[in-house]
């Protein structure tokens, strides 16, 4: 069956003190409107969310979202698969295309309620609560450990991480719907920065947002801007790097690649840009192997020499990134979607990437537990 | 680190399971002892449970391949060792339970949870046969058929205390009374065996003066845990002036294999939570006493305002009256001061039987 993204819609990620519902139907009547259809036109609804139950005391939200339709009584459900909430369920509308012609996915997050050391131990609910949660083993000091071994085994430096953090920061700036539009960041901002996990300091990490996504799929082309998904992959992996063999790679991400690549096929060369799951600037880097987009250990080199920024041979994180963009958990993975459409479409403005075509999409949940692929590949 | 390998695809699991996905075949349990550090991180964000930083989290490698993440509250170098076991096998003891009271039973339920067997005594056959219902009644909350039978099984109930010659601690946890306790200890440090440790769940009474009846007051310390007490994590331990130091130490270590954070205090009375706790229950009487405002507003004004989870009023009736104005009167006694004595509204519900919510009527009527 194929599938085709024919209106996408996104919120500002970053702090605001919009509910759910709010935050949900901004990016709904965002999307409507991109696609010119009505609520009527829509066949089932999925949201995607991470933190709902811990940070709001709210779940059962395709029940919330349905208040935003009221007397429509759609099909809908939500999907959770930590941070990657929002590429699973865009994954989950593809599948729903044998039953459902037009499904909408709304991924949508609150983090701003709940402050500290609270949220430090919500968002660690993504891992083992034995084997990470008792070992205060937080999402900073998984991949500060993530770090450390790619360090060890390719001689990446912290400098490659700034790298990084600076490009996707610039890129922020040109994106009015980034976390850090306004944010200038410089070298000394990053030098300033404290360690949160070493070696990972401040701006190797991505904020947390406030915001929503939504995506709306159809086996059916609108028109000339309706975006065909070449490839939806999802796979998994255990949860705890404790379990893994290696953690300078993540098995869900080269074994989604795999499945993507195949479906659609293609290769990593044919990819023109990518949205990769930077939650912090070491996940970029690996990101990058996982997909092929560089052999393992040599995603620096492509760093160094700048072919990764906007006018490079392959440009990563064009949005500025979860790490500048933002991370709305459940929406970041509907919002990577938005920014590939909007690429493959020519409309992203002065971040527009010149001449894509083909478009990848890698949302990681956990510390790689979860990990969804999706190829876009636009109608120019 | 325990990690759980199929005998017959040698499929490795990080969880306890009972059976191979794959085979069906029962998994074979791995210890390893030791692991070396491949790599490490200084962690200084904090998050609730892992407040304190910076502390330092280790991905360690055993010879045999399997890996754990542990937390270190030093730096430690990659390639440097780490060792197992130490605090990860607990000793499965028999433990003594005096009293069939609240604590007591929330004791055998902390215990028999952890895997220890438990020989409880009390005053009377009728008197353990309903706290041994009502426990099994708890226990079935979270365990399945066959787990509260085997649980029952890890308990000997007995009106004697002959029985305690098998414990290798027993803990004391009956009525706040002097002449009580001293009786009960007495009894059973008779039947103890020598290098058993006798303990007390005393919240207010002297040690030093519970000691003098003992034969061996140098295996003698306070436990002193919090209702309920399979959910409070702290334990107070406390040493009298004859008390051994292996004494001390292993009431701190049995209380950490229990999955509490021991406290050291000093003998003095109350210890540390109650000595703050009682004057400010007390101090709450003495505003309803005043009319500052009714039961209902006191306590709300203290929960929304110092963030409390209970009321100080709701608080005492959950305790029992009875038993803070046996503490109070403790402490007024013990101190001189008798600005901890119970407040005259605490005397009066006492006398006549409201204690609370285990009568049904206290500050609050529970009736309803």
């Amino acid at each position: 069956m194929p599938a085709f993204v024919i209106g996408v819609g996104k919120t500002r990620f970053g702090p605001t003190s919009k509910t759910i519902p709010q935050l949900a139907q901004e990016a709904i009547v965002d999307a409507l409107r991109d696609a010119e259809i009505a609520p009527e036109d829509l066949d089932a609804i999925i949201v995607g969310n991470f933190l709902g139950g811990p940070n709001e005391q709210q779940l059962h939200l395709n029940s919330v979202v349905a208040g935003l339709f009221p007397g429509l009584n759609l099909p809908s459900w939500r999907t959770e698969a930590a941070c990657a909430s929002g590429g699973v369920a865009i994954h989950q509308a593809v599948l729903s295309l044998s039953r459902y012609e037009t499904v909408l996915v709304v991924g949508v997050e609150r983090m701003s309620n709940v402050v500290g050391m609270e949220l430090t131990r919500n968002i660690g609910m993504a891992g083992d609560v034995v084997l990470d949660q008792l070992e205060g083993l937080n999402f900073p000091a998984s991949y500060a450990l993530v770090a450390r071994s790619h360090m060890a085994e390719y001689g990446t430096t912290t400098r490659d991480f700034e790298l990084v953090s600076l490009k996707n920061h610039e890129n922020a700036n040109k994106n009015p719907k980034a976390h850090f539009y306004l944010k200038r960041v410089t070298q000394s901002d990053i030098d300033a920065g404290a360690t949160v996990a070493a070696p990972l300091r401040l701006f190797d990490c991505c904020p947390v947002s406030d915001g929503a996504a939504a995506a709306i799929v159809s086996s059916k082309p609108l028109d000339a801007r309706s975006v065909r998904i070449l490839a939806s992959a999802v796979s998994s992996d255990v949860i705890s790097l404790d379990q893994r063999s290696t953690c300078t790679s993540f098995a869900a991400a080269r074994d989604a690649a795999r499945r993507a690549y195949a479906e659609a096929g293609i290769g990593p060369s044919d990819v023109s840009l990518a949205e990769v799951h930077d939650c912090f600037t070491i996940a970029e880097i690996i990101a990058m192997e996982d997909l092929g987009l560089a052999a393992p250990g040599e995603a620096t080199a492509l760093i160094r020499a700048g072919e990764t920024r906007i006018d490079g041979r392959i440009p990563v994180n064009a949005s500025g990134g979860l790490k500048a963009g933002g991370h709305a958990i459940g929406a970041t993975g509907v919002g990577q979607v938005y920014e590939i459409v909007n690429q493959l479409r020519g409309e992203a403005g002065t971040r527009q990437i010149a001449d894509a075509r083909v478009g990848l999409a890698h949302n990681v949940g956990g510390v790689g537990g979860t990990c969804s692929v999706h190829l876009l590949r636009g109608a120019r | 680190m325990n990690h759980f390998t199929c005998p017959q695809c040698e499929r490795d699991y990080a969880y306890e399971l009972e059976r191979c996905t794959w085979c069906g075949v029962e998994l074979v349990k791995h210890e390893p002892g030791s692991a070396r550090i491949v790599a490490i991180t200084e962690v200084r964000t904090g998050s609730v449970g892992h407040e304190d930083v910076p502390y330092w989290c280790a991905l360690a490698q055993a010879a045999d391949g399997s890996k754990a993440v542990v937390k270190l509250d030093h730096s430690a170098s990659v390639g440097s060792m780490l060792s197992f076991g130490a605090d990860e096998a607990v000793e499965l003891s028999v433990v003594g339970i005096l009293g069939t009271g609240t604590m007591g039973r929330g004791l055998a339920e902390l215990l028999l949870g952890r895997g220890h067997r438990v020989v409880w005594c009390g005053r009377s056959e009728g008197r353990l046969a309903g706290a041994k219902s009502k426990l099994l009644d708890r226990l079935g909350r979270v365990m399945d058929e066959s787990q509260i039978t085997e649980a029952a099984s890890r308990i000997i109930t007995s009106t004697g205390y002959a029985s305690l010659g098998d414990c290798d601690i027993v803990i004391e946890a009956v009525v706040e009374e002097m002449s009580a306790k001293k009786n009960v200890l007495v009894d059973a440090e008779a039947h103890m065996r020598e290098d058993a440790v006798l303990a007390t769940n005393t919240s207010g009474l002297s040690i030093d003066e519970l000691a003098t009846v003992l034969v061996r007051p140098e295996s003698f310390g306070v436990l002193h845990f919090f209702n309920p007490a399979t959910r409070m994590r702290l334990v107070e331990t406390a040493v009298g002036a004859k008390t051994s130091a292996a004494t001390g130490e292993y009431l701190d270590a049995f209380a950490r294999s229990l999955g509490k954070t021991p406290v050291r205090v000093a003998a003095k009375p109350a210890f540390a939570v109650n000595r703050a706790l009682m004057p400010l229950l007390n101090e709450a009487v003495r505003e309803l006493e005043e009319g500052v405002a009714p039961a209902e507003s006191i306590d709300e004004a203290i929960r929304l305002g110092l963030n409390h989870p209970m009321g100080p009023l709701a608080l005492s009736d959950l305790i029992g009256l009875d038993v803070i104005v046996n503490i109070m009167d403790n402490l007024a006694e013990r101190t001189g001061d008798e600005t901890y004595a119970p407040r005259p509204t605490l005397r009066r519900l006492v006398a006549e039987g409201k204690l609370g919510r285990k009568t049904g009527e206290g500050f609050y009527d529970y009736r309803t």
